[in-house]
């Protein structure tokens, strides 16, 4: 049985439950930059889908929830803020066999 | 117009003259290639200097540079220089990387580039040597050009050129093209390997993953097999040329997460900083919320008064209206703002400095703890704002029973209309500890959502699927005071525009209500006592059911009633109908908190404090408006909203009434 590569050791991280890349690089014992690396190419491969979480209200406010969207968009926090601080949200899909 | 189909669909050839490349005729090729943002165009432009041209590749709307690069070689005096686009890998996904892919191995041998330089991020090594994997694995003369070193040496990543050379099978080159510095070197290089023979493309790793894995490997499991094993040859290059030091800035920064998103740690902090948030919220916002109470109690409500005494309105229904009503109900909105403004500002200011991520770490890993799908994890931090989008967001969600549940969780979500009653309440019976009560709502708001959950996973869907998710952390920053100033006032301002509606609406709404006699002999239209109003018929009707829960008073059913349409509008209804009402006594700043105060007292056999907080449990867990409930039909169906409604009025009558009954027994 040949070594898994890095992408199928982030890959089981992630599955195993990891909430972090820093977690996934503890787990793996692979480069931060490695992982990170590795995410992206995952995503690329349509291995797992990475989707952007801005946490908290939207620059839009919270005021203007009341009403939602006309489209039935999200409104609060789907918007990713201009200058991004909250985390990124990697929502990992598993493949079918 | 066959020749023009041709050379619109024939692979691109680096050698065809198209365009008129500046180098002399017969100089080798010299091809370009790198990640976005590696460096590459800006190492382009110091090679060729002005001689360079950039237009469209024909046939294809990407753009690409080429020049002339003067080696200053005597064997090789010139070369041709082709900026390909930036490429992350030769799989293309855009119609850059597959121009690029085309240029370096889609076009017969003879015709592909005589050497190709790829530009690799040396503070990104795993990210950029991909590339240089794949194209190893073709002939092609390669040289690395290794960038930023400079950005690397900063974060504290060292790589030494030659050992990546070594284990690459292509020589690498430090260059730093912003200060043109490596070129001489670049050149000396590149012109010696153009002397060397095409070397012996890195073999394809052997399948024989397949053989491990069951002979029926299917394409995906072929490209992420072969994909991983470049990885791993490229991860073995990193390993054996970079080596990095722990700078300060990374130890500061993961000590403190250690703590912050640490399994046990991290949910402590977590409510500590919440509880921090509405302390200095209520305590400091207090004097503020007063003195405005003043003000539209006083001079404001006073001058409206005169003004429509002047016009001949006063005593009229009108001036009930405007005084009783608009300006009531918008005052009582208005002396919110400051606490508002102040909540949103730390809010700004957690988010900001990046740590709002790693709470939201903290309640991922809680809500996977309990079983609920990590990606419902949006939807309900959205609620926390407002219910409406938060439902309609759970349309991100892929699975039917992950959407219905999550939908039937968000009204649990302690909304911010919610938290202006919370704060009325909370200052009127728990003065010294208000932010302490605030900031408890809102963690039996969590707490509703867990149990909820898991009544409905363990009733309805034992088998509802776990789906992981990953946080990527940003690092901690210094806030931005002006980011956070637009932030907050943006929020503040379309918080009031929007409650402001809503409040006109209902003021409007309660006050024809109260105009409106119950029934004949209890007086005409715009002249009937408030205890014999629709509006109070109404509430009187709904009241009895509350006794039990120590708040069954008609004017407190009233508010409840109206919550029912919006939470924004509980509270200056209340302040109308104490003004129609008590109009002695609602016209003195403050006078509201007493007058909620004494009927509290009243319906509850002197237990006031208790049934106070079992009436803010029950204004958590109810239905928090119709705009939710309509939100709920369009995502979930009747069928679902209904059971939500039912469900959430249950829970909410069931817990305030276990909260009066138990807490009277002790206080």
């Amino acid at each position: 049985m040949s070594t898994p590569g890095p992408l199928s050791a982030v890959l089981a991280a992630l599955r195993e439950g990891a909430t972090s890349l820093d977690e996934v690089a503890r787990g793996t014992g692979l480069a931060r930059d490695t992982v990170s690396a590795a995410v992206d190419h995952l995503v690329r491969l349509g291995r797992i889908e990475a989707s952007d979480l801005a946490v908290g209200c939207p620059t839009g406010g919270c005021g203007s929830c009341a009403s939602g969207t006309e489209t039935g968009e999200a409104g609060c926090g789907s918007t990713p803020s201009p200058r991004r601080s909250g985390p990124v949200l990697v929502a990992l899909s598993i493949p079918r066999r | 117009m066959t020749d023009q189909l041709a050379a619109r669909t024939a692979v691109p050839s680096c050698h065809s003259d198209a365009g008129g490349r500046s180098a002399a005729p017969g100089a080798p090729v010299v091809a370009l290639a790198g990640s976005p943002n590696v460096g590459k165009s800006t190492l382009f432009n110091a090679l060729t200097g002005a001689r360079r041209q950039m237009g469209n590749w024909p046939g294809t709307s990407v753009e690409v540079g080429r020049g002339s690069w003067a080696l200053g070689d005597a064997r090789v005096p010139e070369v041709a220089l082709i900026d390909l686009p930036g490429a992350y890998s030769l799989d293309p996904a855009s119609p850059d990387e597959e121009l690029t892919r085309d240029l370096l191995i889609g076009a017969p041998p003879d015709e592909r580039p005589d050497l190709v330089i790829v530009t690799v991020d040396a503070a990104h090594l795993a990210r950029s040597l991909y590339l240089v994997a794949q194209v190893r694995e073709h002939a092609l003369r390669v040289v690395v050009a290794l960038t930023m070193a400079d950005i690397a040496a900063r974060r504290g990543i060292h790589v030494d050129a030659h050992a990546l050379g070594a284990h690459l099978g292509a020589p690498a080159v430090d260059v730093d093209p912003r200060h043109r510095s490596g070129r001489a070197s670049l050149g000396e290089v590149v012109a010696e390997t153009l002397h060397q023979p095409v070397p012996v493309p890195r073999p394809l790793p052997e399948m024989d993953l397949g053989a491990d894995m069951g002979a029926d490997l299917d394409a995906l499991d072929a490209d992420l097999a072969l994909a991983d094993s470049r990885f791993a040859w490229v991860d073995e290059a990193v390993r054996a040329a970079s080596r990095t030091e722990a700078t300060g800035r990374s130890t500061w920064s993961d000590r403190i997460d250690a703590v912050v998103t640490s399994r046990l740690w991290g949910p402590l902090v977590f409510l500590g900083a919440m509880w921090l948030v509405f302390q200095v919220t209520t305590t400091v916002a207090a004097p503020l919320q007063d003195a405005l109470d003043t003000l539209f109690t006083g001079p404001v409500s006073e001058g409206a008064r005169r003004l429509l005494g002047l016009v001949g309105l006063g005593g009229t229904p009108v001036e009930g209206f405007v005084v009783n009503g608009l300006i009531a109900g918008v005052g009582m909105l208005l002396t919110f703002a400051p606490l508002m403004a102040l909540m949103f500002l730390l809010l700004a200011l957690l988010e900001d400095s990046g740590y709002l991520a790693r709470a939201a770490v903290v309640t991922d890993r809680l809500m996977r703890s309990i079983g609920l799908p990590g990606r419902a994890f949006l939807p309900l931090v959205v609620g926390f704002g407002c219910n409406v989008p938060a439902i309609s967001a759970t349309r991100t969600l892929p699975n039917a029973r992950h959407r219905i549940m999550t939908a039937l969780l968000v009204p649990l979500t302690s909304c911010s209309a919610r938290l202006t009653v919370y704060v009325l309440m909370a200052t009127t019976f728990f003065p010294r500890q208000a932010g302490t009560v605030v900031f408890l709502m809102y963690v039996l708001s969590i707490a509703l959502v867990i149990l909820l959950g898991l009544a409905l996973r363990a009733t309805l869907w034992r088998r509802v699927g776990d789906e992981p998710l990953i946080l990527d952390l940003p690092p901690y920053q210094r806030p931005h005071l002006r980011l956070m100033a637009d932030q907050t006032w943006v929020r503040l301002r379309t918080f009031l525009q929007t409650a402001g509606g809503i409040i006109v609406a209902t003021v409007t709404i309660v006050w024809l209500l109260q105009a409106t006699p119950a029934g004949p002999g209890h007086g005409s239209f715009g002249d009937v006592p408030a205890e014999d109003s629709a509006y109070a018929a109404t509430a009187m009707a709904v009241a009895p059911v509350f006794e039990p829960a120590g708040f069954g008073e008609w004017r407190t059913s009233s508010a409840l009633v109206v919550g029912f349409v919006a939470k924004e509008a509980v509270i200056s209804s209340w302040a109308q109908t104490f003004a129609v009402s008590e109009p002695s006594s609602s016209d003195q700043p403050g006078r509201l908190g007493e007058l909620v105060r004494a009927d509290f007292e009243r319906s509850s056999g002197g237990h006031g404090a208790v049934a106070a907080v079992a009436f803010m449990v029950f204004l958590l867990a109810y239905t928090p408006c119709v705009a939710t409930v309509a939100t709920q039909r369009r995502e979930i169906g009747l069928r679902w909203t209904l059971f939500g409604i039912a469900v959430q009025l249950a829970m909410a009558w069931t817990l305030a009434v276990l909260v009066f009954q138990v807490g009277r027994v002790f206080w």
